[in-house]
Formats: C-alpha cells, structure tokens, sequence
C-alpha cells in the first residue's frame, strides 16, 4: 500500500506556544543538549518554531514558523549522501534516514537549506531513571549519526499494521504524529496526499498554500497556510 | 517480564553487538532502522487517563504506558476543558516522574536549618517525628499549627481543610503568586457574581485582550488556544478579529491582527475610553441605557483624554469601540500583565464593563457565568472546600510571615509547587521568618527553595502516581470531574499528603480522627463518589466524568446595569530620576511562576519571542537601549529599590519604549542542578505591594534601572542558526 504523506501548518491557527517542539522530543528520543552545546547551535529538536521579525509600516511583528522537516520530493540531502544513509522511501514517501549506514559527512546538513537536521556530536546520556522514559517504538542515535524529523514514521507503521490486521485502508486522521496531536490551536495537519479525500489533500488546494523557500525547486511536502491578514487598524 | 517479542528484539541486539563489537555503547533496545526490517514489531501500550497537575488549569491527559513505564503524555479527547491537546508543560510532566534529583526516601535535617543538608531517614521514624510534634502541639497550642500549600482542589483540599479544622487551627493559607483575586473582584463588583467566568473565545467574532497572555499562561492556555484556532479558521465566513493592548509584545500579542502598545497599568483606561465611545456614539442597546455611567464619570474618558494616559491615537480608541460594538459577539478579557498593578481590579473591571455592554454577557461568543459546584450539592457546606475560588493568598501569606517573626506558630506544614520562597517579593524575607519557626515539615518531590529551609522533608508521589480528583477552573460548563489515578506504580518510596494526614488523624483521636474517618486517600475518593452515584470504574477509564446535559449558566445579576468601576491608577515604587525605566513581568512559557525550571526539556525549550534557552534575559526597546548604551546581548544588572540582579539584553523591537520586560521563573539557587544558577530572580527587584481593589500581589508595580555589567557566559539564542533565515527568503 502506497502512500504519500504530508504536512499543512495553519500559520493562521499557530501560536507559537511550543507545545509542538516538547511533544516531538518526548516522542522522539531526542536528548538534551545542555546551555553550552546550545551555545554552538548544537540543539537537538528535530522541530523548532523559528522566530521572524517582520516590519509593516510603523509596527514590528513577530511571526512563528514551526520547521520541521519538509521531506522533500526532490531532496538536497540525498543526492550528496555517499552512502544512502538518508533516501527517499518508496512506500510512504517520506525523507528517511538510515542511522546505522550514516558516517556523518554531516553533506546532507550542509545541503539543507531549511537546517532542519540535526547531527550526533556526542553519545547523548540520559541520566537515570530519565532514561525510563524513552519511547521504545525507535532507538536512541550514538555519536557521529544524524537525524532529523521523519513524520512519527513509527506512528505510521503502527497505522499500517493496525489497518493490515483489520483488512482495511488506512483512515484519514489514524495517523498523527506528536506535534499533530498535541498542538493547542490545532495549527498542524497530517494526513495521505493520495488519498484524494483526505483533509490534507483538500488543504493543499488552499489559496493560502505556500511553500518554504518554494523557488529552490526541492518541492517540500510539509507546506503551510499563509497568515490571514486581518483588516488591520 | 521479558516477552516473546522483546527477546528477540534483545537477541537482535546481541548479534549486531556481536558484528560490530568495536562501537561503544550499544544501545538497549536496537532498532537501528529508521524505518525498520518487516519483523521487528511495535509492541503494545497501555493508555491510561487521568489529569495534569504541571499548573493549575486541570487539562486531562492520556498517559502511554509501556512495560510498567509512563512513556508519553497526550491530551484527554474527551476531556472538554482540552479536547486532547496539551501543552508543552503538561508534555514534560515526565520528566518530573523521572527526574534523578527527585527525592526518593524521608529527608531528615542534617546541618543548621537553611543549609539544604538532609539525610534520609526511615518513613517509620519521619512519621513519628510528624506526629510527636502535632501531639505535642495539639495539647498545648494547637492553633499554633500552620499549613500554607498551593491552591488545590477536590478531596485532597478537603481533607487539608477538615483536617486543619478538627485540629483547632485557622491559619490554613494557599498561595498563588498568579491568583485571579482581581479577576473575582472586577466580576464583582461590574456583574455581581465573583467568579472566573468561561471565554467563549471558539465562537466569538472580536476578541480585546488587555495585557493578558492567555495563549502562554494564565487561567487555561490549552483551552484558550484551542478556541483561538477555531475563532480563526474554523467558520466558512468568519474570521474572528483579534485585538490587543499591552505594554509588552508578547507571544499572545503577536498573535494579534493589532498590537497596540500602551503604558503599564493604564489598561483600565484604554478600556473606558473604548467605553465611553460606545456610550457617546450608543452603539449598542446596553450601551444606549447606560447613561447612569455616563454621569458617573464615563463622560471624562474622552479619546484624548484616554490617549495621553495610555500612549494610544484617539483614532485607535474610536476605531477598535466602533468594531468591538458592531461585530457581536465579541469577548472582551485582560490578564495577569493588567490585574499584577496597584490597580489592577480597575483595569480588569474595565475589561469586564465592555462586556456588558457589548452584550456579551451569557451568549455565545461572549462570556458566561457557569453553575459550578452543582455537583457537589451533596456536601453542604463543605462543597466549597472542593472547588474554592483561584485566590492569591497574598494578604494572608504577608500576614503569616508577621505571625512567623512574633512566634504564633510552633509548627508549620508546607506543601505545593508554588514554591513561596522563591515566589514571594524578597522584601517580604519569607525565607528568614519560615526559618524562625521551630518544626516546619514539608511535603514535596524535589528541594526548592522553600522545601530546603524545613527540618524534615516527606516525599510526595508526581501527579501521574497519585489519586485524586479535580475540577478546572475553566473551560466546561462547571460541572466536569476530572478523575486522577497512578499511571504507574509509585517510582519512589513516596506517600500523598492526603494520606499522611488521614493517617495522622487517625494517631490523633478525637476529633481529628472523626473528621477523616478513611483508611486513606484513595477509599476517601472512592466512597466520596460512590454516594453521589458515579460510576468510578467508568470515570476512571474516561478521565472523569463529562456530563452531556450541562447546566445552564447562571445570570449576572448586574449585567444589565452594570457599574462603573472606581478610577484608580498605577503606582510605581523608586525615583525616576534614579530608576528611569517601568519594569514589566510576566510568567515565563516554559516555567510559569518556577516550577517548571527544573525540567530540562523546558529550560530547552525556546522562548517563543526571544528564542532564548536555559537562562534569564530582559527585554528593552531598541530606541531605549541605544541611549542607555546597550546592545543585544550585553550583561546588565537590573536595579530596583527593592533589590537587583543580573540578566543579558535582549533588543526587542516590539517592547514600548521606557519599559523593559523580564520573564518570572529562573533564578533559583536550589531546585536542582537545571534551575539552580541560571541568572537573577526577578521576584527579588518586586516591592511587597497589592492591588488596592483584591488585594492580589502588584508585581508591576516598581521602576528599575540597567546597568552594564561584564557577566560571565551569554545568552543562547536560536535564532537564525545558518544565517539565510530571514523572513524575505523563506517565502
């Protein structure tokens, strides 16, 4: 069963709270990398909230887009990987990694232009017991590996096989990853591209529908909503 | 229990460790495929419900628990006060289950008190250290006896509250750096009824919020940010209108279609100069009877009159009246930036009377007054004991630390995560009088600053190993238990205040024993409910009970004539000439009042505005900072007359200028090695002041001074991590 599985973010519906970024490290073994690692943009979420200031007219305006991975179809990251640690899988066409071929040229990084990756300075420590907590759904990453968001894709896997016992197709909204789920506002959407009814697929047919960095050509699936602008003063 | 499945996910493991034996530290369980091989299979989880405790708007929550262990937190779907959602703070509630300082075993003192040194000791020996003491106290004094917790609710206030009551003593005291007694005032005395009253912010067409960042913190920010995205996308025709006053661009405000920057504490009057338009020009039916207002005073708060006390263009003033009046049903609401002054009930009264008259009041779209406590008719007057109203606690707090210095207490019991000696103004020394106590005994998981001043420390179990119960302050129909039970078997040798005391009652006799007559907490809950006919089994599964039928809301008695509230203005302690800039708090995303600084994934969470991690900072104006000499990223100390500390420079365009802002919640010196060190206190620049109408702590309330300092460190940002991301090139 084939699918194609994409993102929407209502800027208009954001807020920037954040909630997004705690649930994808809370489902994601993500660890934390501590003020001085910070300190050398060495942080380890897969999904930020970027923060831009954006003057109109007499006002500033600060305007939140939550970046996670934009899993390209036309991915800068994989073309330059030497040995196909991140491609392009076939059945749900997502950006995968596989961690245990990765060398850590950290190309695929560098070849980003959305920053979304994220690489393995250190073997990252979980203090005991915090280490109880880890979803044990993936594995955690050692040294010298990268990663990067890759759409709760254990969460997919868990729709694929619940829908395969039950002998069904998977329903639209079954599969939501962690910053999906939990987001307050409801600001981000997730679903199948090629099932044509699909929230998702009706989103993208949104005039208000763009795409980040749209005119390198790498055709992101994650896409966003453009902020409504209101009537102002 | 090692299964099927995990053996041979184990034995997998084995042989590749076997393959590759040169990598250190192979992890446990290996799944090294992001997507992995067909016969390696997800195993099961167990969902089991239950309610967030990490700040007091009572979200329900899912919790996943795999093998025994909690996993993940996700927002009750059928909760209504959060439909499923949550926060980033109730995501990290985990980490406090499994946190490495948290205490584990009785603590004992074993330096001078206020060292922070304990030993840990036996539950056996810690249970009759407490109870020697109250025994003692209960023949000689027993209203020397002081209990001073964070506001809670259902049984366990209950049983806090009988229990304090058969022992003989009166001082029970919660407290609540972030109380609504300014909220509960305004409703008073604008609509007749004090109470906090539910936004239906999801229907409403125009929203005005005054200083109130309720999309970050505050009476329910899961709730209100629900119904945000839905009052902005989520009715074929209607995009609702967001409009907001501060002193201060927040997250909330940024979220706004117009920010409109106005002088701290001049809210209530940017409010009534709205007002008054409506009036003048009668733009709605209310506002066309309400010429008894007009008399009163109303007629004064001209648009330029209300522009020179607030900064704003009368034009501003007229257009934002027009459009609240004429696209109904609008919810006009203020918050913690406007009720924390001198004058903060005005303002927020202010904020109420646009209400009524807008007609707001009891429609959809507007704001309501639920039937709270219908549930609980059953207890008389002790209904009150489970639901009672969000108070500060502050008058009552200042007047503790007095009774402390005089010696009334011989013995007191601290509970909560609201943490009084880190959140209380430092010109109040809470700290140096709870020292002068002679037993002071606290319940707690973790050594904050006011744990660490007591003599013995008894380990309590996190929210997700306890039971309980609790009702939200908003965010349903008044009338949704939600039902809390352990998630996981408890992870420390810990106990529930709850059953302490009922154990200690029951070593006491007499009355006290009578007034708890459980075995414990959990039968305490379980025949409470059992009598008013709730199916436990069945509110359990679901989190609580979520009646369909709710009741209607009550009618506000003064919501046609409404009154105008009493013009008040904001104070500001220290000289201008020495202490030129308005000093602006709010509670931090991320940490709230402190609590949430000890968890690492929140002090790595970024500030939504400024994007900064794992340490203070204070916002100034670029126009402000350039004439004071300062630029983003400098270290400065921050000088009040009350105190000062040190914190790095953040230039926000968007902060008014004159006005510099500094977010509450770091600044611990105990809590842990992830709060403890990370910048100044900001509760340490606060004068001990209230707002004259509820008597609530006025935070914004003193004027300070910057000066460079060299600091050690900087500030973590992430902002613009490659440099290309600028808002121009990312469309």
């Amino acid at each position: 069963m084939k699918h194609k599985w994409a993102m929407v973010i209502d800027m208009d519906r954001c807020t920037g709270c954040g909630a997004c970024v705690v649930a994808c490290v809370a489902e994601n073994n993500t660890p934390t990398a501590g003020e001085e690692e910070a300190g050398k943009g060495r942080l380890m979420q897969w999904l930020r909230v970027s923060r831009f200031w954006k003057k109109e007219g007499e006002d500033t305006r600060a305007i939140f887009v939550p970046t996670p991975c934009m899993h390209c179809e036309k991915a800068p990251c994989e073309i330059v990987c030497p040995v196909y640690a991140t491609y392009h899988d076939e059945d749900d066409q997502v950006n995968a990694m596989v961690y245990n071929r990765c060398i850590g040229t950290r190309y695929c990084a560098n070849n980003c232009p959305y920053s979304v990756r994220v690489f393995n300075w250190w073997n990252h420590q979980w203090e005991k017991p915090l280490d109880e907590q880890l979803n044990p759904d993936l594995s955690v990453r050692s040294r010298g590996v990268m990663e990067k968001c890759t759409y709760c894709i254990q969460r997919i896997r868990r729709g694929k096989e619940t829908a395969l016992k039950e002998g069904r197709k998977i329903r639209d909204g079954e599969v939501v990853p962690a910053c999906a789920q939990t987001c307050p506002p409801g600001a981000i959407l997730f679903g199948d591209l090629l099932d044509p009814d699909s929230a998702v697929s009706r989103m993208v047919k949104d005039p208000r529908l763009f795409k980040l960095m749209e005119h390198l050509g790498t055709e992101p699936k994650t896409a966003y909503l453009k902020k409504q602008k209101g009537p102002g003063r | 229990m090692l299964d099927r499945r995990d053996f041979l996910k184990l034995g997998g493991a084995t042989a590749f460790a076997a393959l590759f034996g040169g990598c250190d530290r192979i992890p446990k369980k290996i799944i090294p495929f992001v997507i992995p091989p067909e016969n390696t299979a997800l195993g099961e989880s167990l969902w089991y419900a239950s309610a967030c405790r990490q700040c007091p708007a009572g979200c329900g929550i899912v919790v996943r628990v795999s093998e025994g262990r909690a996993k993940k937190i996700e927002g009750n779907p059928l909760h209504p006060v959060n439909r499923g959602k949550l926060c980033a703070r109730g995501q990290a509630g985990l980490q406090a289950l499994y946190h490495p300082e948290r205490i584990g075993r009785p603590l004992k003192l074993s330096g001078p008190r206020g060292s922070g040194k304990f030993a840990e000791t036996s539950w056996e020996e810690a249970l009759s250290i407490l109870l020697t003491g109250l025994k003692k106290l209960q023949a000689a004094a027993p209203a020397s006896l002081l209990m001073l917790t964070e506001p809670m609710r259902g049984h366990r206030n209950l049983v806090a509250a009988r229990f304090m009551r058969a022992f003989g003593s009166p001082h029970r005291i919660a407290w609540d750096p972030f109380g609504q007694d300014a909220l509960l005032a305004a409703n008073e005395a604008v609509f007749g009824i004090r109470d906090v009253p539910e936004y239906d912010i999801a229907n409403a067409r125009y929203l005005l919020s005054f200083s109130g960042d309720f999309l970050e913190t505050g009476i329910s920010p899961v709730h209100y940010g629900r119904a945000y995205g839905q009052m902005r996308q989520s009715r074929p025709t209607v995009r609702g209108k967001f409009v907001h006053f501060g002193p201060r661009l927040s997250m909330t405000a940024a979220n706004a279609d117009v920010f409109l920057p106005i002088a701290p504490g001049s809210e209530g009057a940017a409010a009534l100069g709205i007002a008054h338009v409506m009036v003048r020009e009668k733009l709605t039916p209310s506002a066309a009877a309400a010429a008894s207002l007009w008399a009163a005073g109303l007629s004064r708060m001209t648009p330029e009159a209300v522009g020179k006390a607030t900064g704003l263009l009368p034009s501003d003033i007229e257009a934002v009246a027009h459009e609240f009046a004429g696209n109904a049903p609008g919810i006009a609401m203020a918050g913690d930036g406007a009720a924390g002054c001198t004058n903060g009930t005005y303002n927020l009264a202010g904020a109420a009377l646009l209400n009524a008259l807008a007609g707001n009041v009891g429609r959809q779209g507007g704001i309501s007054f639920p039937n709270r406590l219908a549930a609980f008719s059953r207890f008389g007057a002790d209904a009150a004991l489970l639901l009672p109203p969000p108070e500060s606690g502050f008058a009552s707090v200042r007047d503790s630390v007095e009774k402390m210095r005089k010696g009334t207490y011989r013995m007191a019991l601290l509970s909560g995560s609201t943490n009084p000696a880190f959140s209380l103004p430092a010109p109040l020394k809470f700290g140096e009088a709870l020292l002068s106590v002679p037993q002071v005994v606290s319940f707690a998981s973790f050594l904050d600053e006011t744990a660490s001043l007591s003599d013995l420390v008894l380990p309590v179990p996190t929210f997700l190993e306890e039971w309980g119960d609790d009702i939200a302050p908003a965010g349903h129909a008044g009338d949704a238990l939600s039902m809390l039970q352990p998630v996981v078997d408890p992870f420390r040798d810990t106990r529930q205040m709850p059953d302490i005391l009922i154990a200690a009652a029951r070593e006491l006799g007499g009355a006290v024993a009578a007034a708890l007559p459980w075995a414990g907490f959990r039968e305490c809950l379980e025949k409470s409910y059992a009598g008013m006919g709730v199916n436990l089994e069945a509110a359990r599964r679901d989190g609580g009970v979520f009646p369909g039928k709710t009741p209607a809301p009550r009618t506000a008695p003064k919501a046609q004539r409404p009154s105008l509230p009493v013009a008040a203005e904001a104070e500001f302690e220290g000289d201008p000439a020495r202490y030129p800039l308005f000093l602006h708090v709010y509670p931090s995303i991320a940490h709230s009042d402190g609590r949430g600084a000890n968890l690492s994934w929140l002090q790595e969470l970024p500030d939504p505005v400024t994007t900064a991690v794992w340490r203070n900072w204070v916002e100034v104006n670029p126009k402000t900072a350039e004439t004071l000499g300062l630029a983003d990223g400098d270290g400065v100390v921050v000088a009040s007359p009350f105190g000062s500390m040190e914190a790095f420079v953040v230039v926000h365009p968007a902060t008014a200028p004159g006005v510099v802002a500094l977010p509450l919640g770091q600044g611990h010196t105990r809590y842990g090695t992830n709060a403890a060190n990370r910048g100044g206190n900001p509760f340490s620049l606060l004068p001990v002041k209230a707002d004259r109408g509820s008597g609530a702590p006025a935070r914004q309330s003193t004027r300070v001074s910057l000066a460079k300092a060299k600091l050690a460190g900087s500030l973590v940002r992430t902002v613009n991590v490659e440099g290309q991301w600028k808002y121009e090139n990312i469309l």
